[in-house]
């Protein structure tokens, strides 16, 4: 469970006070698939990534399964990272020095599976986006679905409670789109919550809930719970 | 994690293997000077102290540096080889000559010995026609000559020139024996000898410093066992004689003298092999360049392994693990570029050991191995910390957002 208390992220340029996020309070319970919109620089990037625990809030508390994020030393952060939260971005993110597979196999590694282990589950990952049969291509020898697709199997294979995607279907084609967003479908059935970021409403009308930011302040637009 | 660390390590080297050869290339390089230049000095001492080694244990040499107004006569010689320690005795004067040939014209400088019979023996020369010189020749002050090899080729164009004259400085010598050319290495320097009787040598001494008298002898014990008690004989009388000044006189035994060029060659390979060293160590300051460069350059690589749950020391065991494989790849390329070396040399050096009595064969110690590998490791541990340092303390969303 996600609870923001008057969360505020504020960034100083010059004399300049920017309001990335302006006094938010949120609650997101588990299971539930919601999507975020709001015009550019609205600071919905700035929200996934302190929900993300990447980025500390500047005021406000954040508590992440009824803890406050503010106990947890940086290790501990990526620790949760690992093993609680998902990220997948709209520029996929993947290295592209490392094969599919391997990409995939990261999280794992970090949390310190061992190598039978990681590689049933990297498979069983790459299967549940179709992936199978590109498992030793690399990044760049792959279309965007299919590389949006890999990072969706390095999102999931920690089984994460938590997926946050930003702009996940930005660079691709509609058709292609849609195709991610039934897997996100597809996941949130599986139990997974997810917090989708996007500018295009017709993708957010996918999501259960819809939050729309302004000014880095948050408002609920629809809720189908 | 390590072996998955070297891993990535290697696979990020290999992804630019040309970029990589460069930034090894400094390490490559610093590592075979390394190699080479110890290695040859090393077989170098080695083949030189086992040689002085084997070169009769049972030898003592002494110089005197300063005789006080007393100066050592042959009679003083005798009187000292009266001990029972104490087998074979020789004065040695030496001083360059020059030799006229008979028509006047063409000249050569050569060494000058004035000696007695016995040094002979105690070098281990042999004589290839003639004889050696006698106590006659000594007593009567006689104009004879014993040459060896080389000089004998090299002025006469034979050996066989028993009975014929060399002039040294206008002063005509009978040659009396011509040796055969010594073995070994330190027999090197001593093919251009001309050796007269040492009463004759005395006289020619003009230099009135020296005093006529001896300053440098050579002495046999009378077997290994008698070697220290015909130091402590030789140093006595020298003692009484020249009183109790540690500079007036030395005397060498043979280990001593095996410990002396080995230290001077010590000093030799701890000059080569600093040098050496700082050129390895500017390698590891070409690795910290690139390393640097590849930090920024992969920010975003940092920024999303920290998104999946990578811990700050996970980057820093990448990273520096990263150097790491890259110098020890690099040393291992210039191990390797030695051995190379070291091969081709010592096919040289045989070959040219046929023309000369001298060889030597020029192998890798397991010792400057083992250096080049840990200072290596060093280079890389110290020169990979920075960035390394640098690419952990990133923050994971500036290094997300970096593009
Ligand atoms: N490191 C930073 N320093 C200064 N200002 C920042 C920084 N990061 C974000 N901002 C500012 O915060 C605001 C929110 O940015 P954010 O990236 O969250 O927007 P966004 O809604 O994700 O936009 P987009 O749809 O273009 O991705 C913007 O005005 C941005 O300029
Ligand atoms: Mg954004």
């Amino acid at each position: 469970m996600i609870v923001f208390k008057d969360i505020s992220k504020i960034y100083n340029i010059g004399d300049e006070t920017v309001y990335a996020l302006d006094h938010v309070d949120l609650t997101i319970k588990e299971g539930e698939f919601v999507g975020i919109i709001g015009p550019s620089g609205s600071g919905k990037s700035t929200l996934m990534h302190i929900m993300g625990c990447l980025d500390i809030a500047t005021e406000g508390e954040y508590d992440l399964d009824g803890q406050s994020i503010d106990v947890y030393t940086d290790n501990e952060l990526a620790a949760i990272r690992n093993k609680k939260i998902g990220f997948i971005f709209q520029s996929f993110n993947l290295l592209n020095k490392l094969t599919i597979e391997e990409n995939v196999e990261l999280p794992l590694i970090y949390q310190g599976v061992h190598a039978a282990k990681r590689r049933t589950r990297v498979a069983e990952a790459l299967a549940q986006v179709g992936m199978s049969h590109r498992r030793k291509h690399t990044p760049n020898s792959i279309s965007g679905g299919q590389q949006q697709r890999a990072a969706i199997a390095r999102a999931i294979v920690t089984r994460p409670a938590l997926i946050l995607a930003d702009e996940p279907t930005g660079n691709l084609d509609s058709k292609t789109g849609e195709e991610i967003m039934a897997l996100f479908q597809e996941l949130n059935i599986a139990g997974h919550t997810i917090v989708l970021i996007t500018h295009d409403a017709s993708v957010a009308a996918q999501a259960k809930r819809i939050l729309m930011l302004k000014d880095g302040k948050i408002a609920e637009v629809r809720d189908d719970n | 994690m390590i072996i998955k660390s070297i891993k990535m390590a290697l696979k990020a080297i290999t992804s630019s293997k040309m970029r990589s050869f460069l930034t090894m290339l400094g390490v490559i390089i610093g590592v075979t000077a390394l190699v080479v230049l110890v290695s040859l000095v090393t077989s170098a001492t080695k083949a030189v102290t086992d040689e002085v080694a084997s070169m009769g244990k049972d030898m003592l040499s002494v110089s005197i540096a300063d005789n006080k107004g007393k100066p050592l006569k042959i009679e003083d010689l005798k009187e000292i080889a009266k001990d029972r320690s104490i087998d074979l005795i020789s004065p040695k004067l030496t001083s360059v000559a020059e030799h006229k040939m008979r028509n006047g014209i063409k000249s050569s400088d050569v060494t000058r010995i004035g000696t007695n019979g016995s040094h002979f023996i105690i070098e281990g020369y042999t004589l290839a026609s003639g004889r050696l010189l006698k106590h006659a020749d000594l007593d009567n002050n006689s104009y004879v000559s014993v040459l060896s090899n080389d000089i004998a080729i090299s002025l006469f164009g034979s050996t066989d020139i028993i009975g014929r004259d060399v002039v040294l400085d206008g002063v005509k010598y009978q040659v009396v024996g011509v040796l055969n050319t010594p073995k070994g290495l330190m027999a090197e320097t001593n093919r251009n000898n001309i050796y007269i009787p040492f009463t004759v040598a005395q006289r020619l001494q003009t230099d009135a410093s020296t005093g006529n008298g001896i300053r440098e002898f050579l002495l046999t014990a009378k077997g290994a066992d008698n070697v220290s008690r015909a130091e402590q004989v030789v140093k006595e009388a020298l003692k009484a004689r020249f009183g109790d000044d540690p500079e007036a006189f030395h005397v060498y035994n043979q280990n001593e003298m095996a410990k002396s060029i080995d230290e001077i060659y010590k000093v030799f390979a701890l000059l080569l092999g600093g040098i050496a060293a700082i050129s390895l160590l500017v390698g590891g300051i070409g690795i910290m360049n690139i390393m640097l460069v590849s930090v920024t350059e992969r920010t975003k690589e940092i920024g999303i392994r920290k998104a999946l749950g990578a811990k700050s020391s996970s980057i820093l065991v990448q990273f520096i693990v990263e150097a790491l494989v890259l110098c020890l790849i690099g040393c291992a390329m210039g191990i390797a570029v030695s051995a190379g070396i070291l091969a081709i040399v010592n096919g040289v050096s045989s070959g040219a050991a046929a023309a000369s009595a001298a060889k030597m064969t020029f192998s890798m110690s397991g010792t400057v191995i083992l250096v080049a590998v840990l200072f290596s490791t060093v280079i890389g541990l110290v020169f990979g910390l920075y960035p390394a340092r640098k690419a952990a303390k990133m923050h994971p969303i500036d290094a997300l957002r970096f593009e």
